[in-house]
């Protein structure tokens, strides 16, 4: 017992300061090692190949990102164009079958009212049209299209276009090369000529730009379309 | 007997508490005195066991060496010997010696209590 208290207060104070050592050393060795000045070269040139590994790998990874992005960069702007294009040929469909309005240089045929006119002459004028290499046709603001029907009707006493009564003085705008469509509207032998037998007197009149209005969509029931033969 | 382990954990308490800031060039010394009071702690242990303690001993032997290995590792450097290695080889060793020496004569207190007891219960039977 004697020899306990002997011993106890010095061990005491002696653990207790290499205890405040140990970990002091510990908390300096922690800060030791983390810093790179104090690093061994070997230690540094590992860490240094580790970092540059890694840096490799980071640039090649950006790199197939990149490419990555680029490759659907590519099928957007593809899609885009295709979209683009398919646009454009279905304008150019519509344009063709009539369906949007469209505008352009051309002439235009007035008949004055009062003339006995019948609906073959109509018929006869617009072919004549078409012949001289007209676009688009419009009768009194009806698009002419391929299911245009053009008619007597019996019960009113008045032409119609597309089920229209043709109103006069009726306008006929064609859009082409003027100069082409009133020549052949003016031939020798043509159809004005044909109508000034019967005294009517249409005025051609070119323009620098016409309107012409698009007509409704047909609609099919039965129509389909026949697989192209191999 | 525990109050040892008792100021050792304190001690570590009061050093992470406080977390004193040893610049990087210092740690090699700060390690060095380290290495000496562990020594001297040994030291003090195995005279402890062999019934030659002396605190006052104790108590010089663990600042004066700790202190004086800090230092001279500081002055081999500066002179450009290696200082520091001598003091990790002579503490090196001697803490072996010590932890030898407190190691053999547990063995021998323990065999001893031992036979003593077997004496004893031969005795009683």
């Amino acid at each position: 017992m004697d020899n306990v208290k002997k011993w106890r207060t010095p061990v005491l104070i002696v653990f207790l300061l290499l205890g405040i050592l140990i970990s002091v050393q510990f908390h300096a060795q922690q800060i030791f090692r983390s810093d790179l000045s104090l690093q061994s070269t070997d230690d540094l040139t590992l860490i240094l190949k580790g970092l540059q590994d890694k840096r490799t790998n980071l640039e090649k990874e950006l790199q197939n990102l990149e490419q990555q992005q680029q490759a659907l960069n590519n099928d957007t702007t593809n899609g885009a164009s295709l979209v683009n294009n398919l646009t454009k040929e279905s304008n150019q469909l519509k344009i063709a079958l009539g369906l949007i309005p469209v505008k352009g240089p051309g002439v235009t045929v007035t008949i004055p009212p009062g003339s006995s006119i019948v609906y073959l002459d109509l018929i006869d004028i617009v072919n004549e049209l078409w012949a001289s290499q007209a676009e688009a046709i419009s009768i009194n603001d009806q698009r002419v299209t391929a299911w245009t029907i053009i008619y007597w009707n019996k019960e009113k006493m008045t032409i119609t276009v597309n089920g229209a009564d043709v109103t006069f003085p009726c306008t006929i705008k064609a859009i082409g090369n003027p100069d082409t469509l009133e020549s052949g509207l003016q031939l020798l032998g043509g159809v004005l000529d044909n109508l000034a037998v019967y005294k009517i007197y249409p005025t051609v009149q070119q323009s620098s730009e016409l309107n012409l209005p698009g007509s409704s969509p047909p609609v099919f029931h039965y129509l389909q379309p026949v697989p192209a033969a191999q | 007997m525990w109050l040892p382990i008792l100021g050792l954990l304190l001690g570590i308490g009061i050093g992470s508490t406080l977390a004193i800031p040893i610049p990087g060039i210092f740690a090699k010394y700060l390690s060095v005195a380290l290495l000496a009071a562990l020594d001297s702690v040994f030291g003090g242990l195995k005279s402890i066991i062999e019934d030659k303690f002396d605190g006052a001993v104790l108590l010089t032997g663990f600042f004066t060496n700790a202190l004086l290995a800090a230092l001279l590792a500081f002055l081999g450097d500066r002179l450009g010997v290696d200082l520091y290695m001598a003091a990790v080889f002579v503490f090196g060793v001697r803490i072996f010696q010590n932890l030898a020496t407190i190691r053999r004569e547990m063995l021998a207190n323990w065999m001893q209590k031992r036979r003593l007891s077997a004496q004893g219960a031969n005795k009683d039977g």
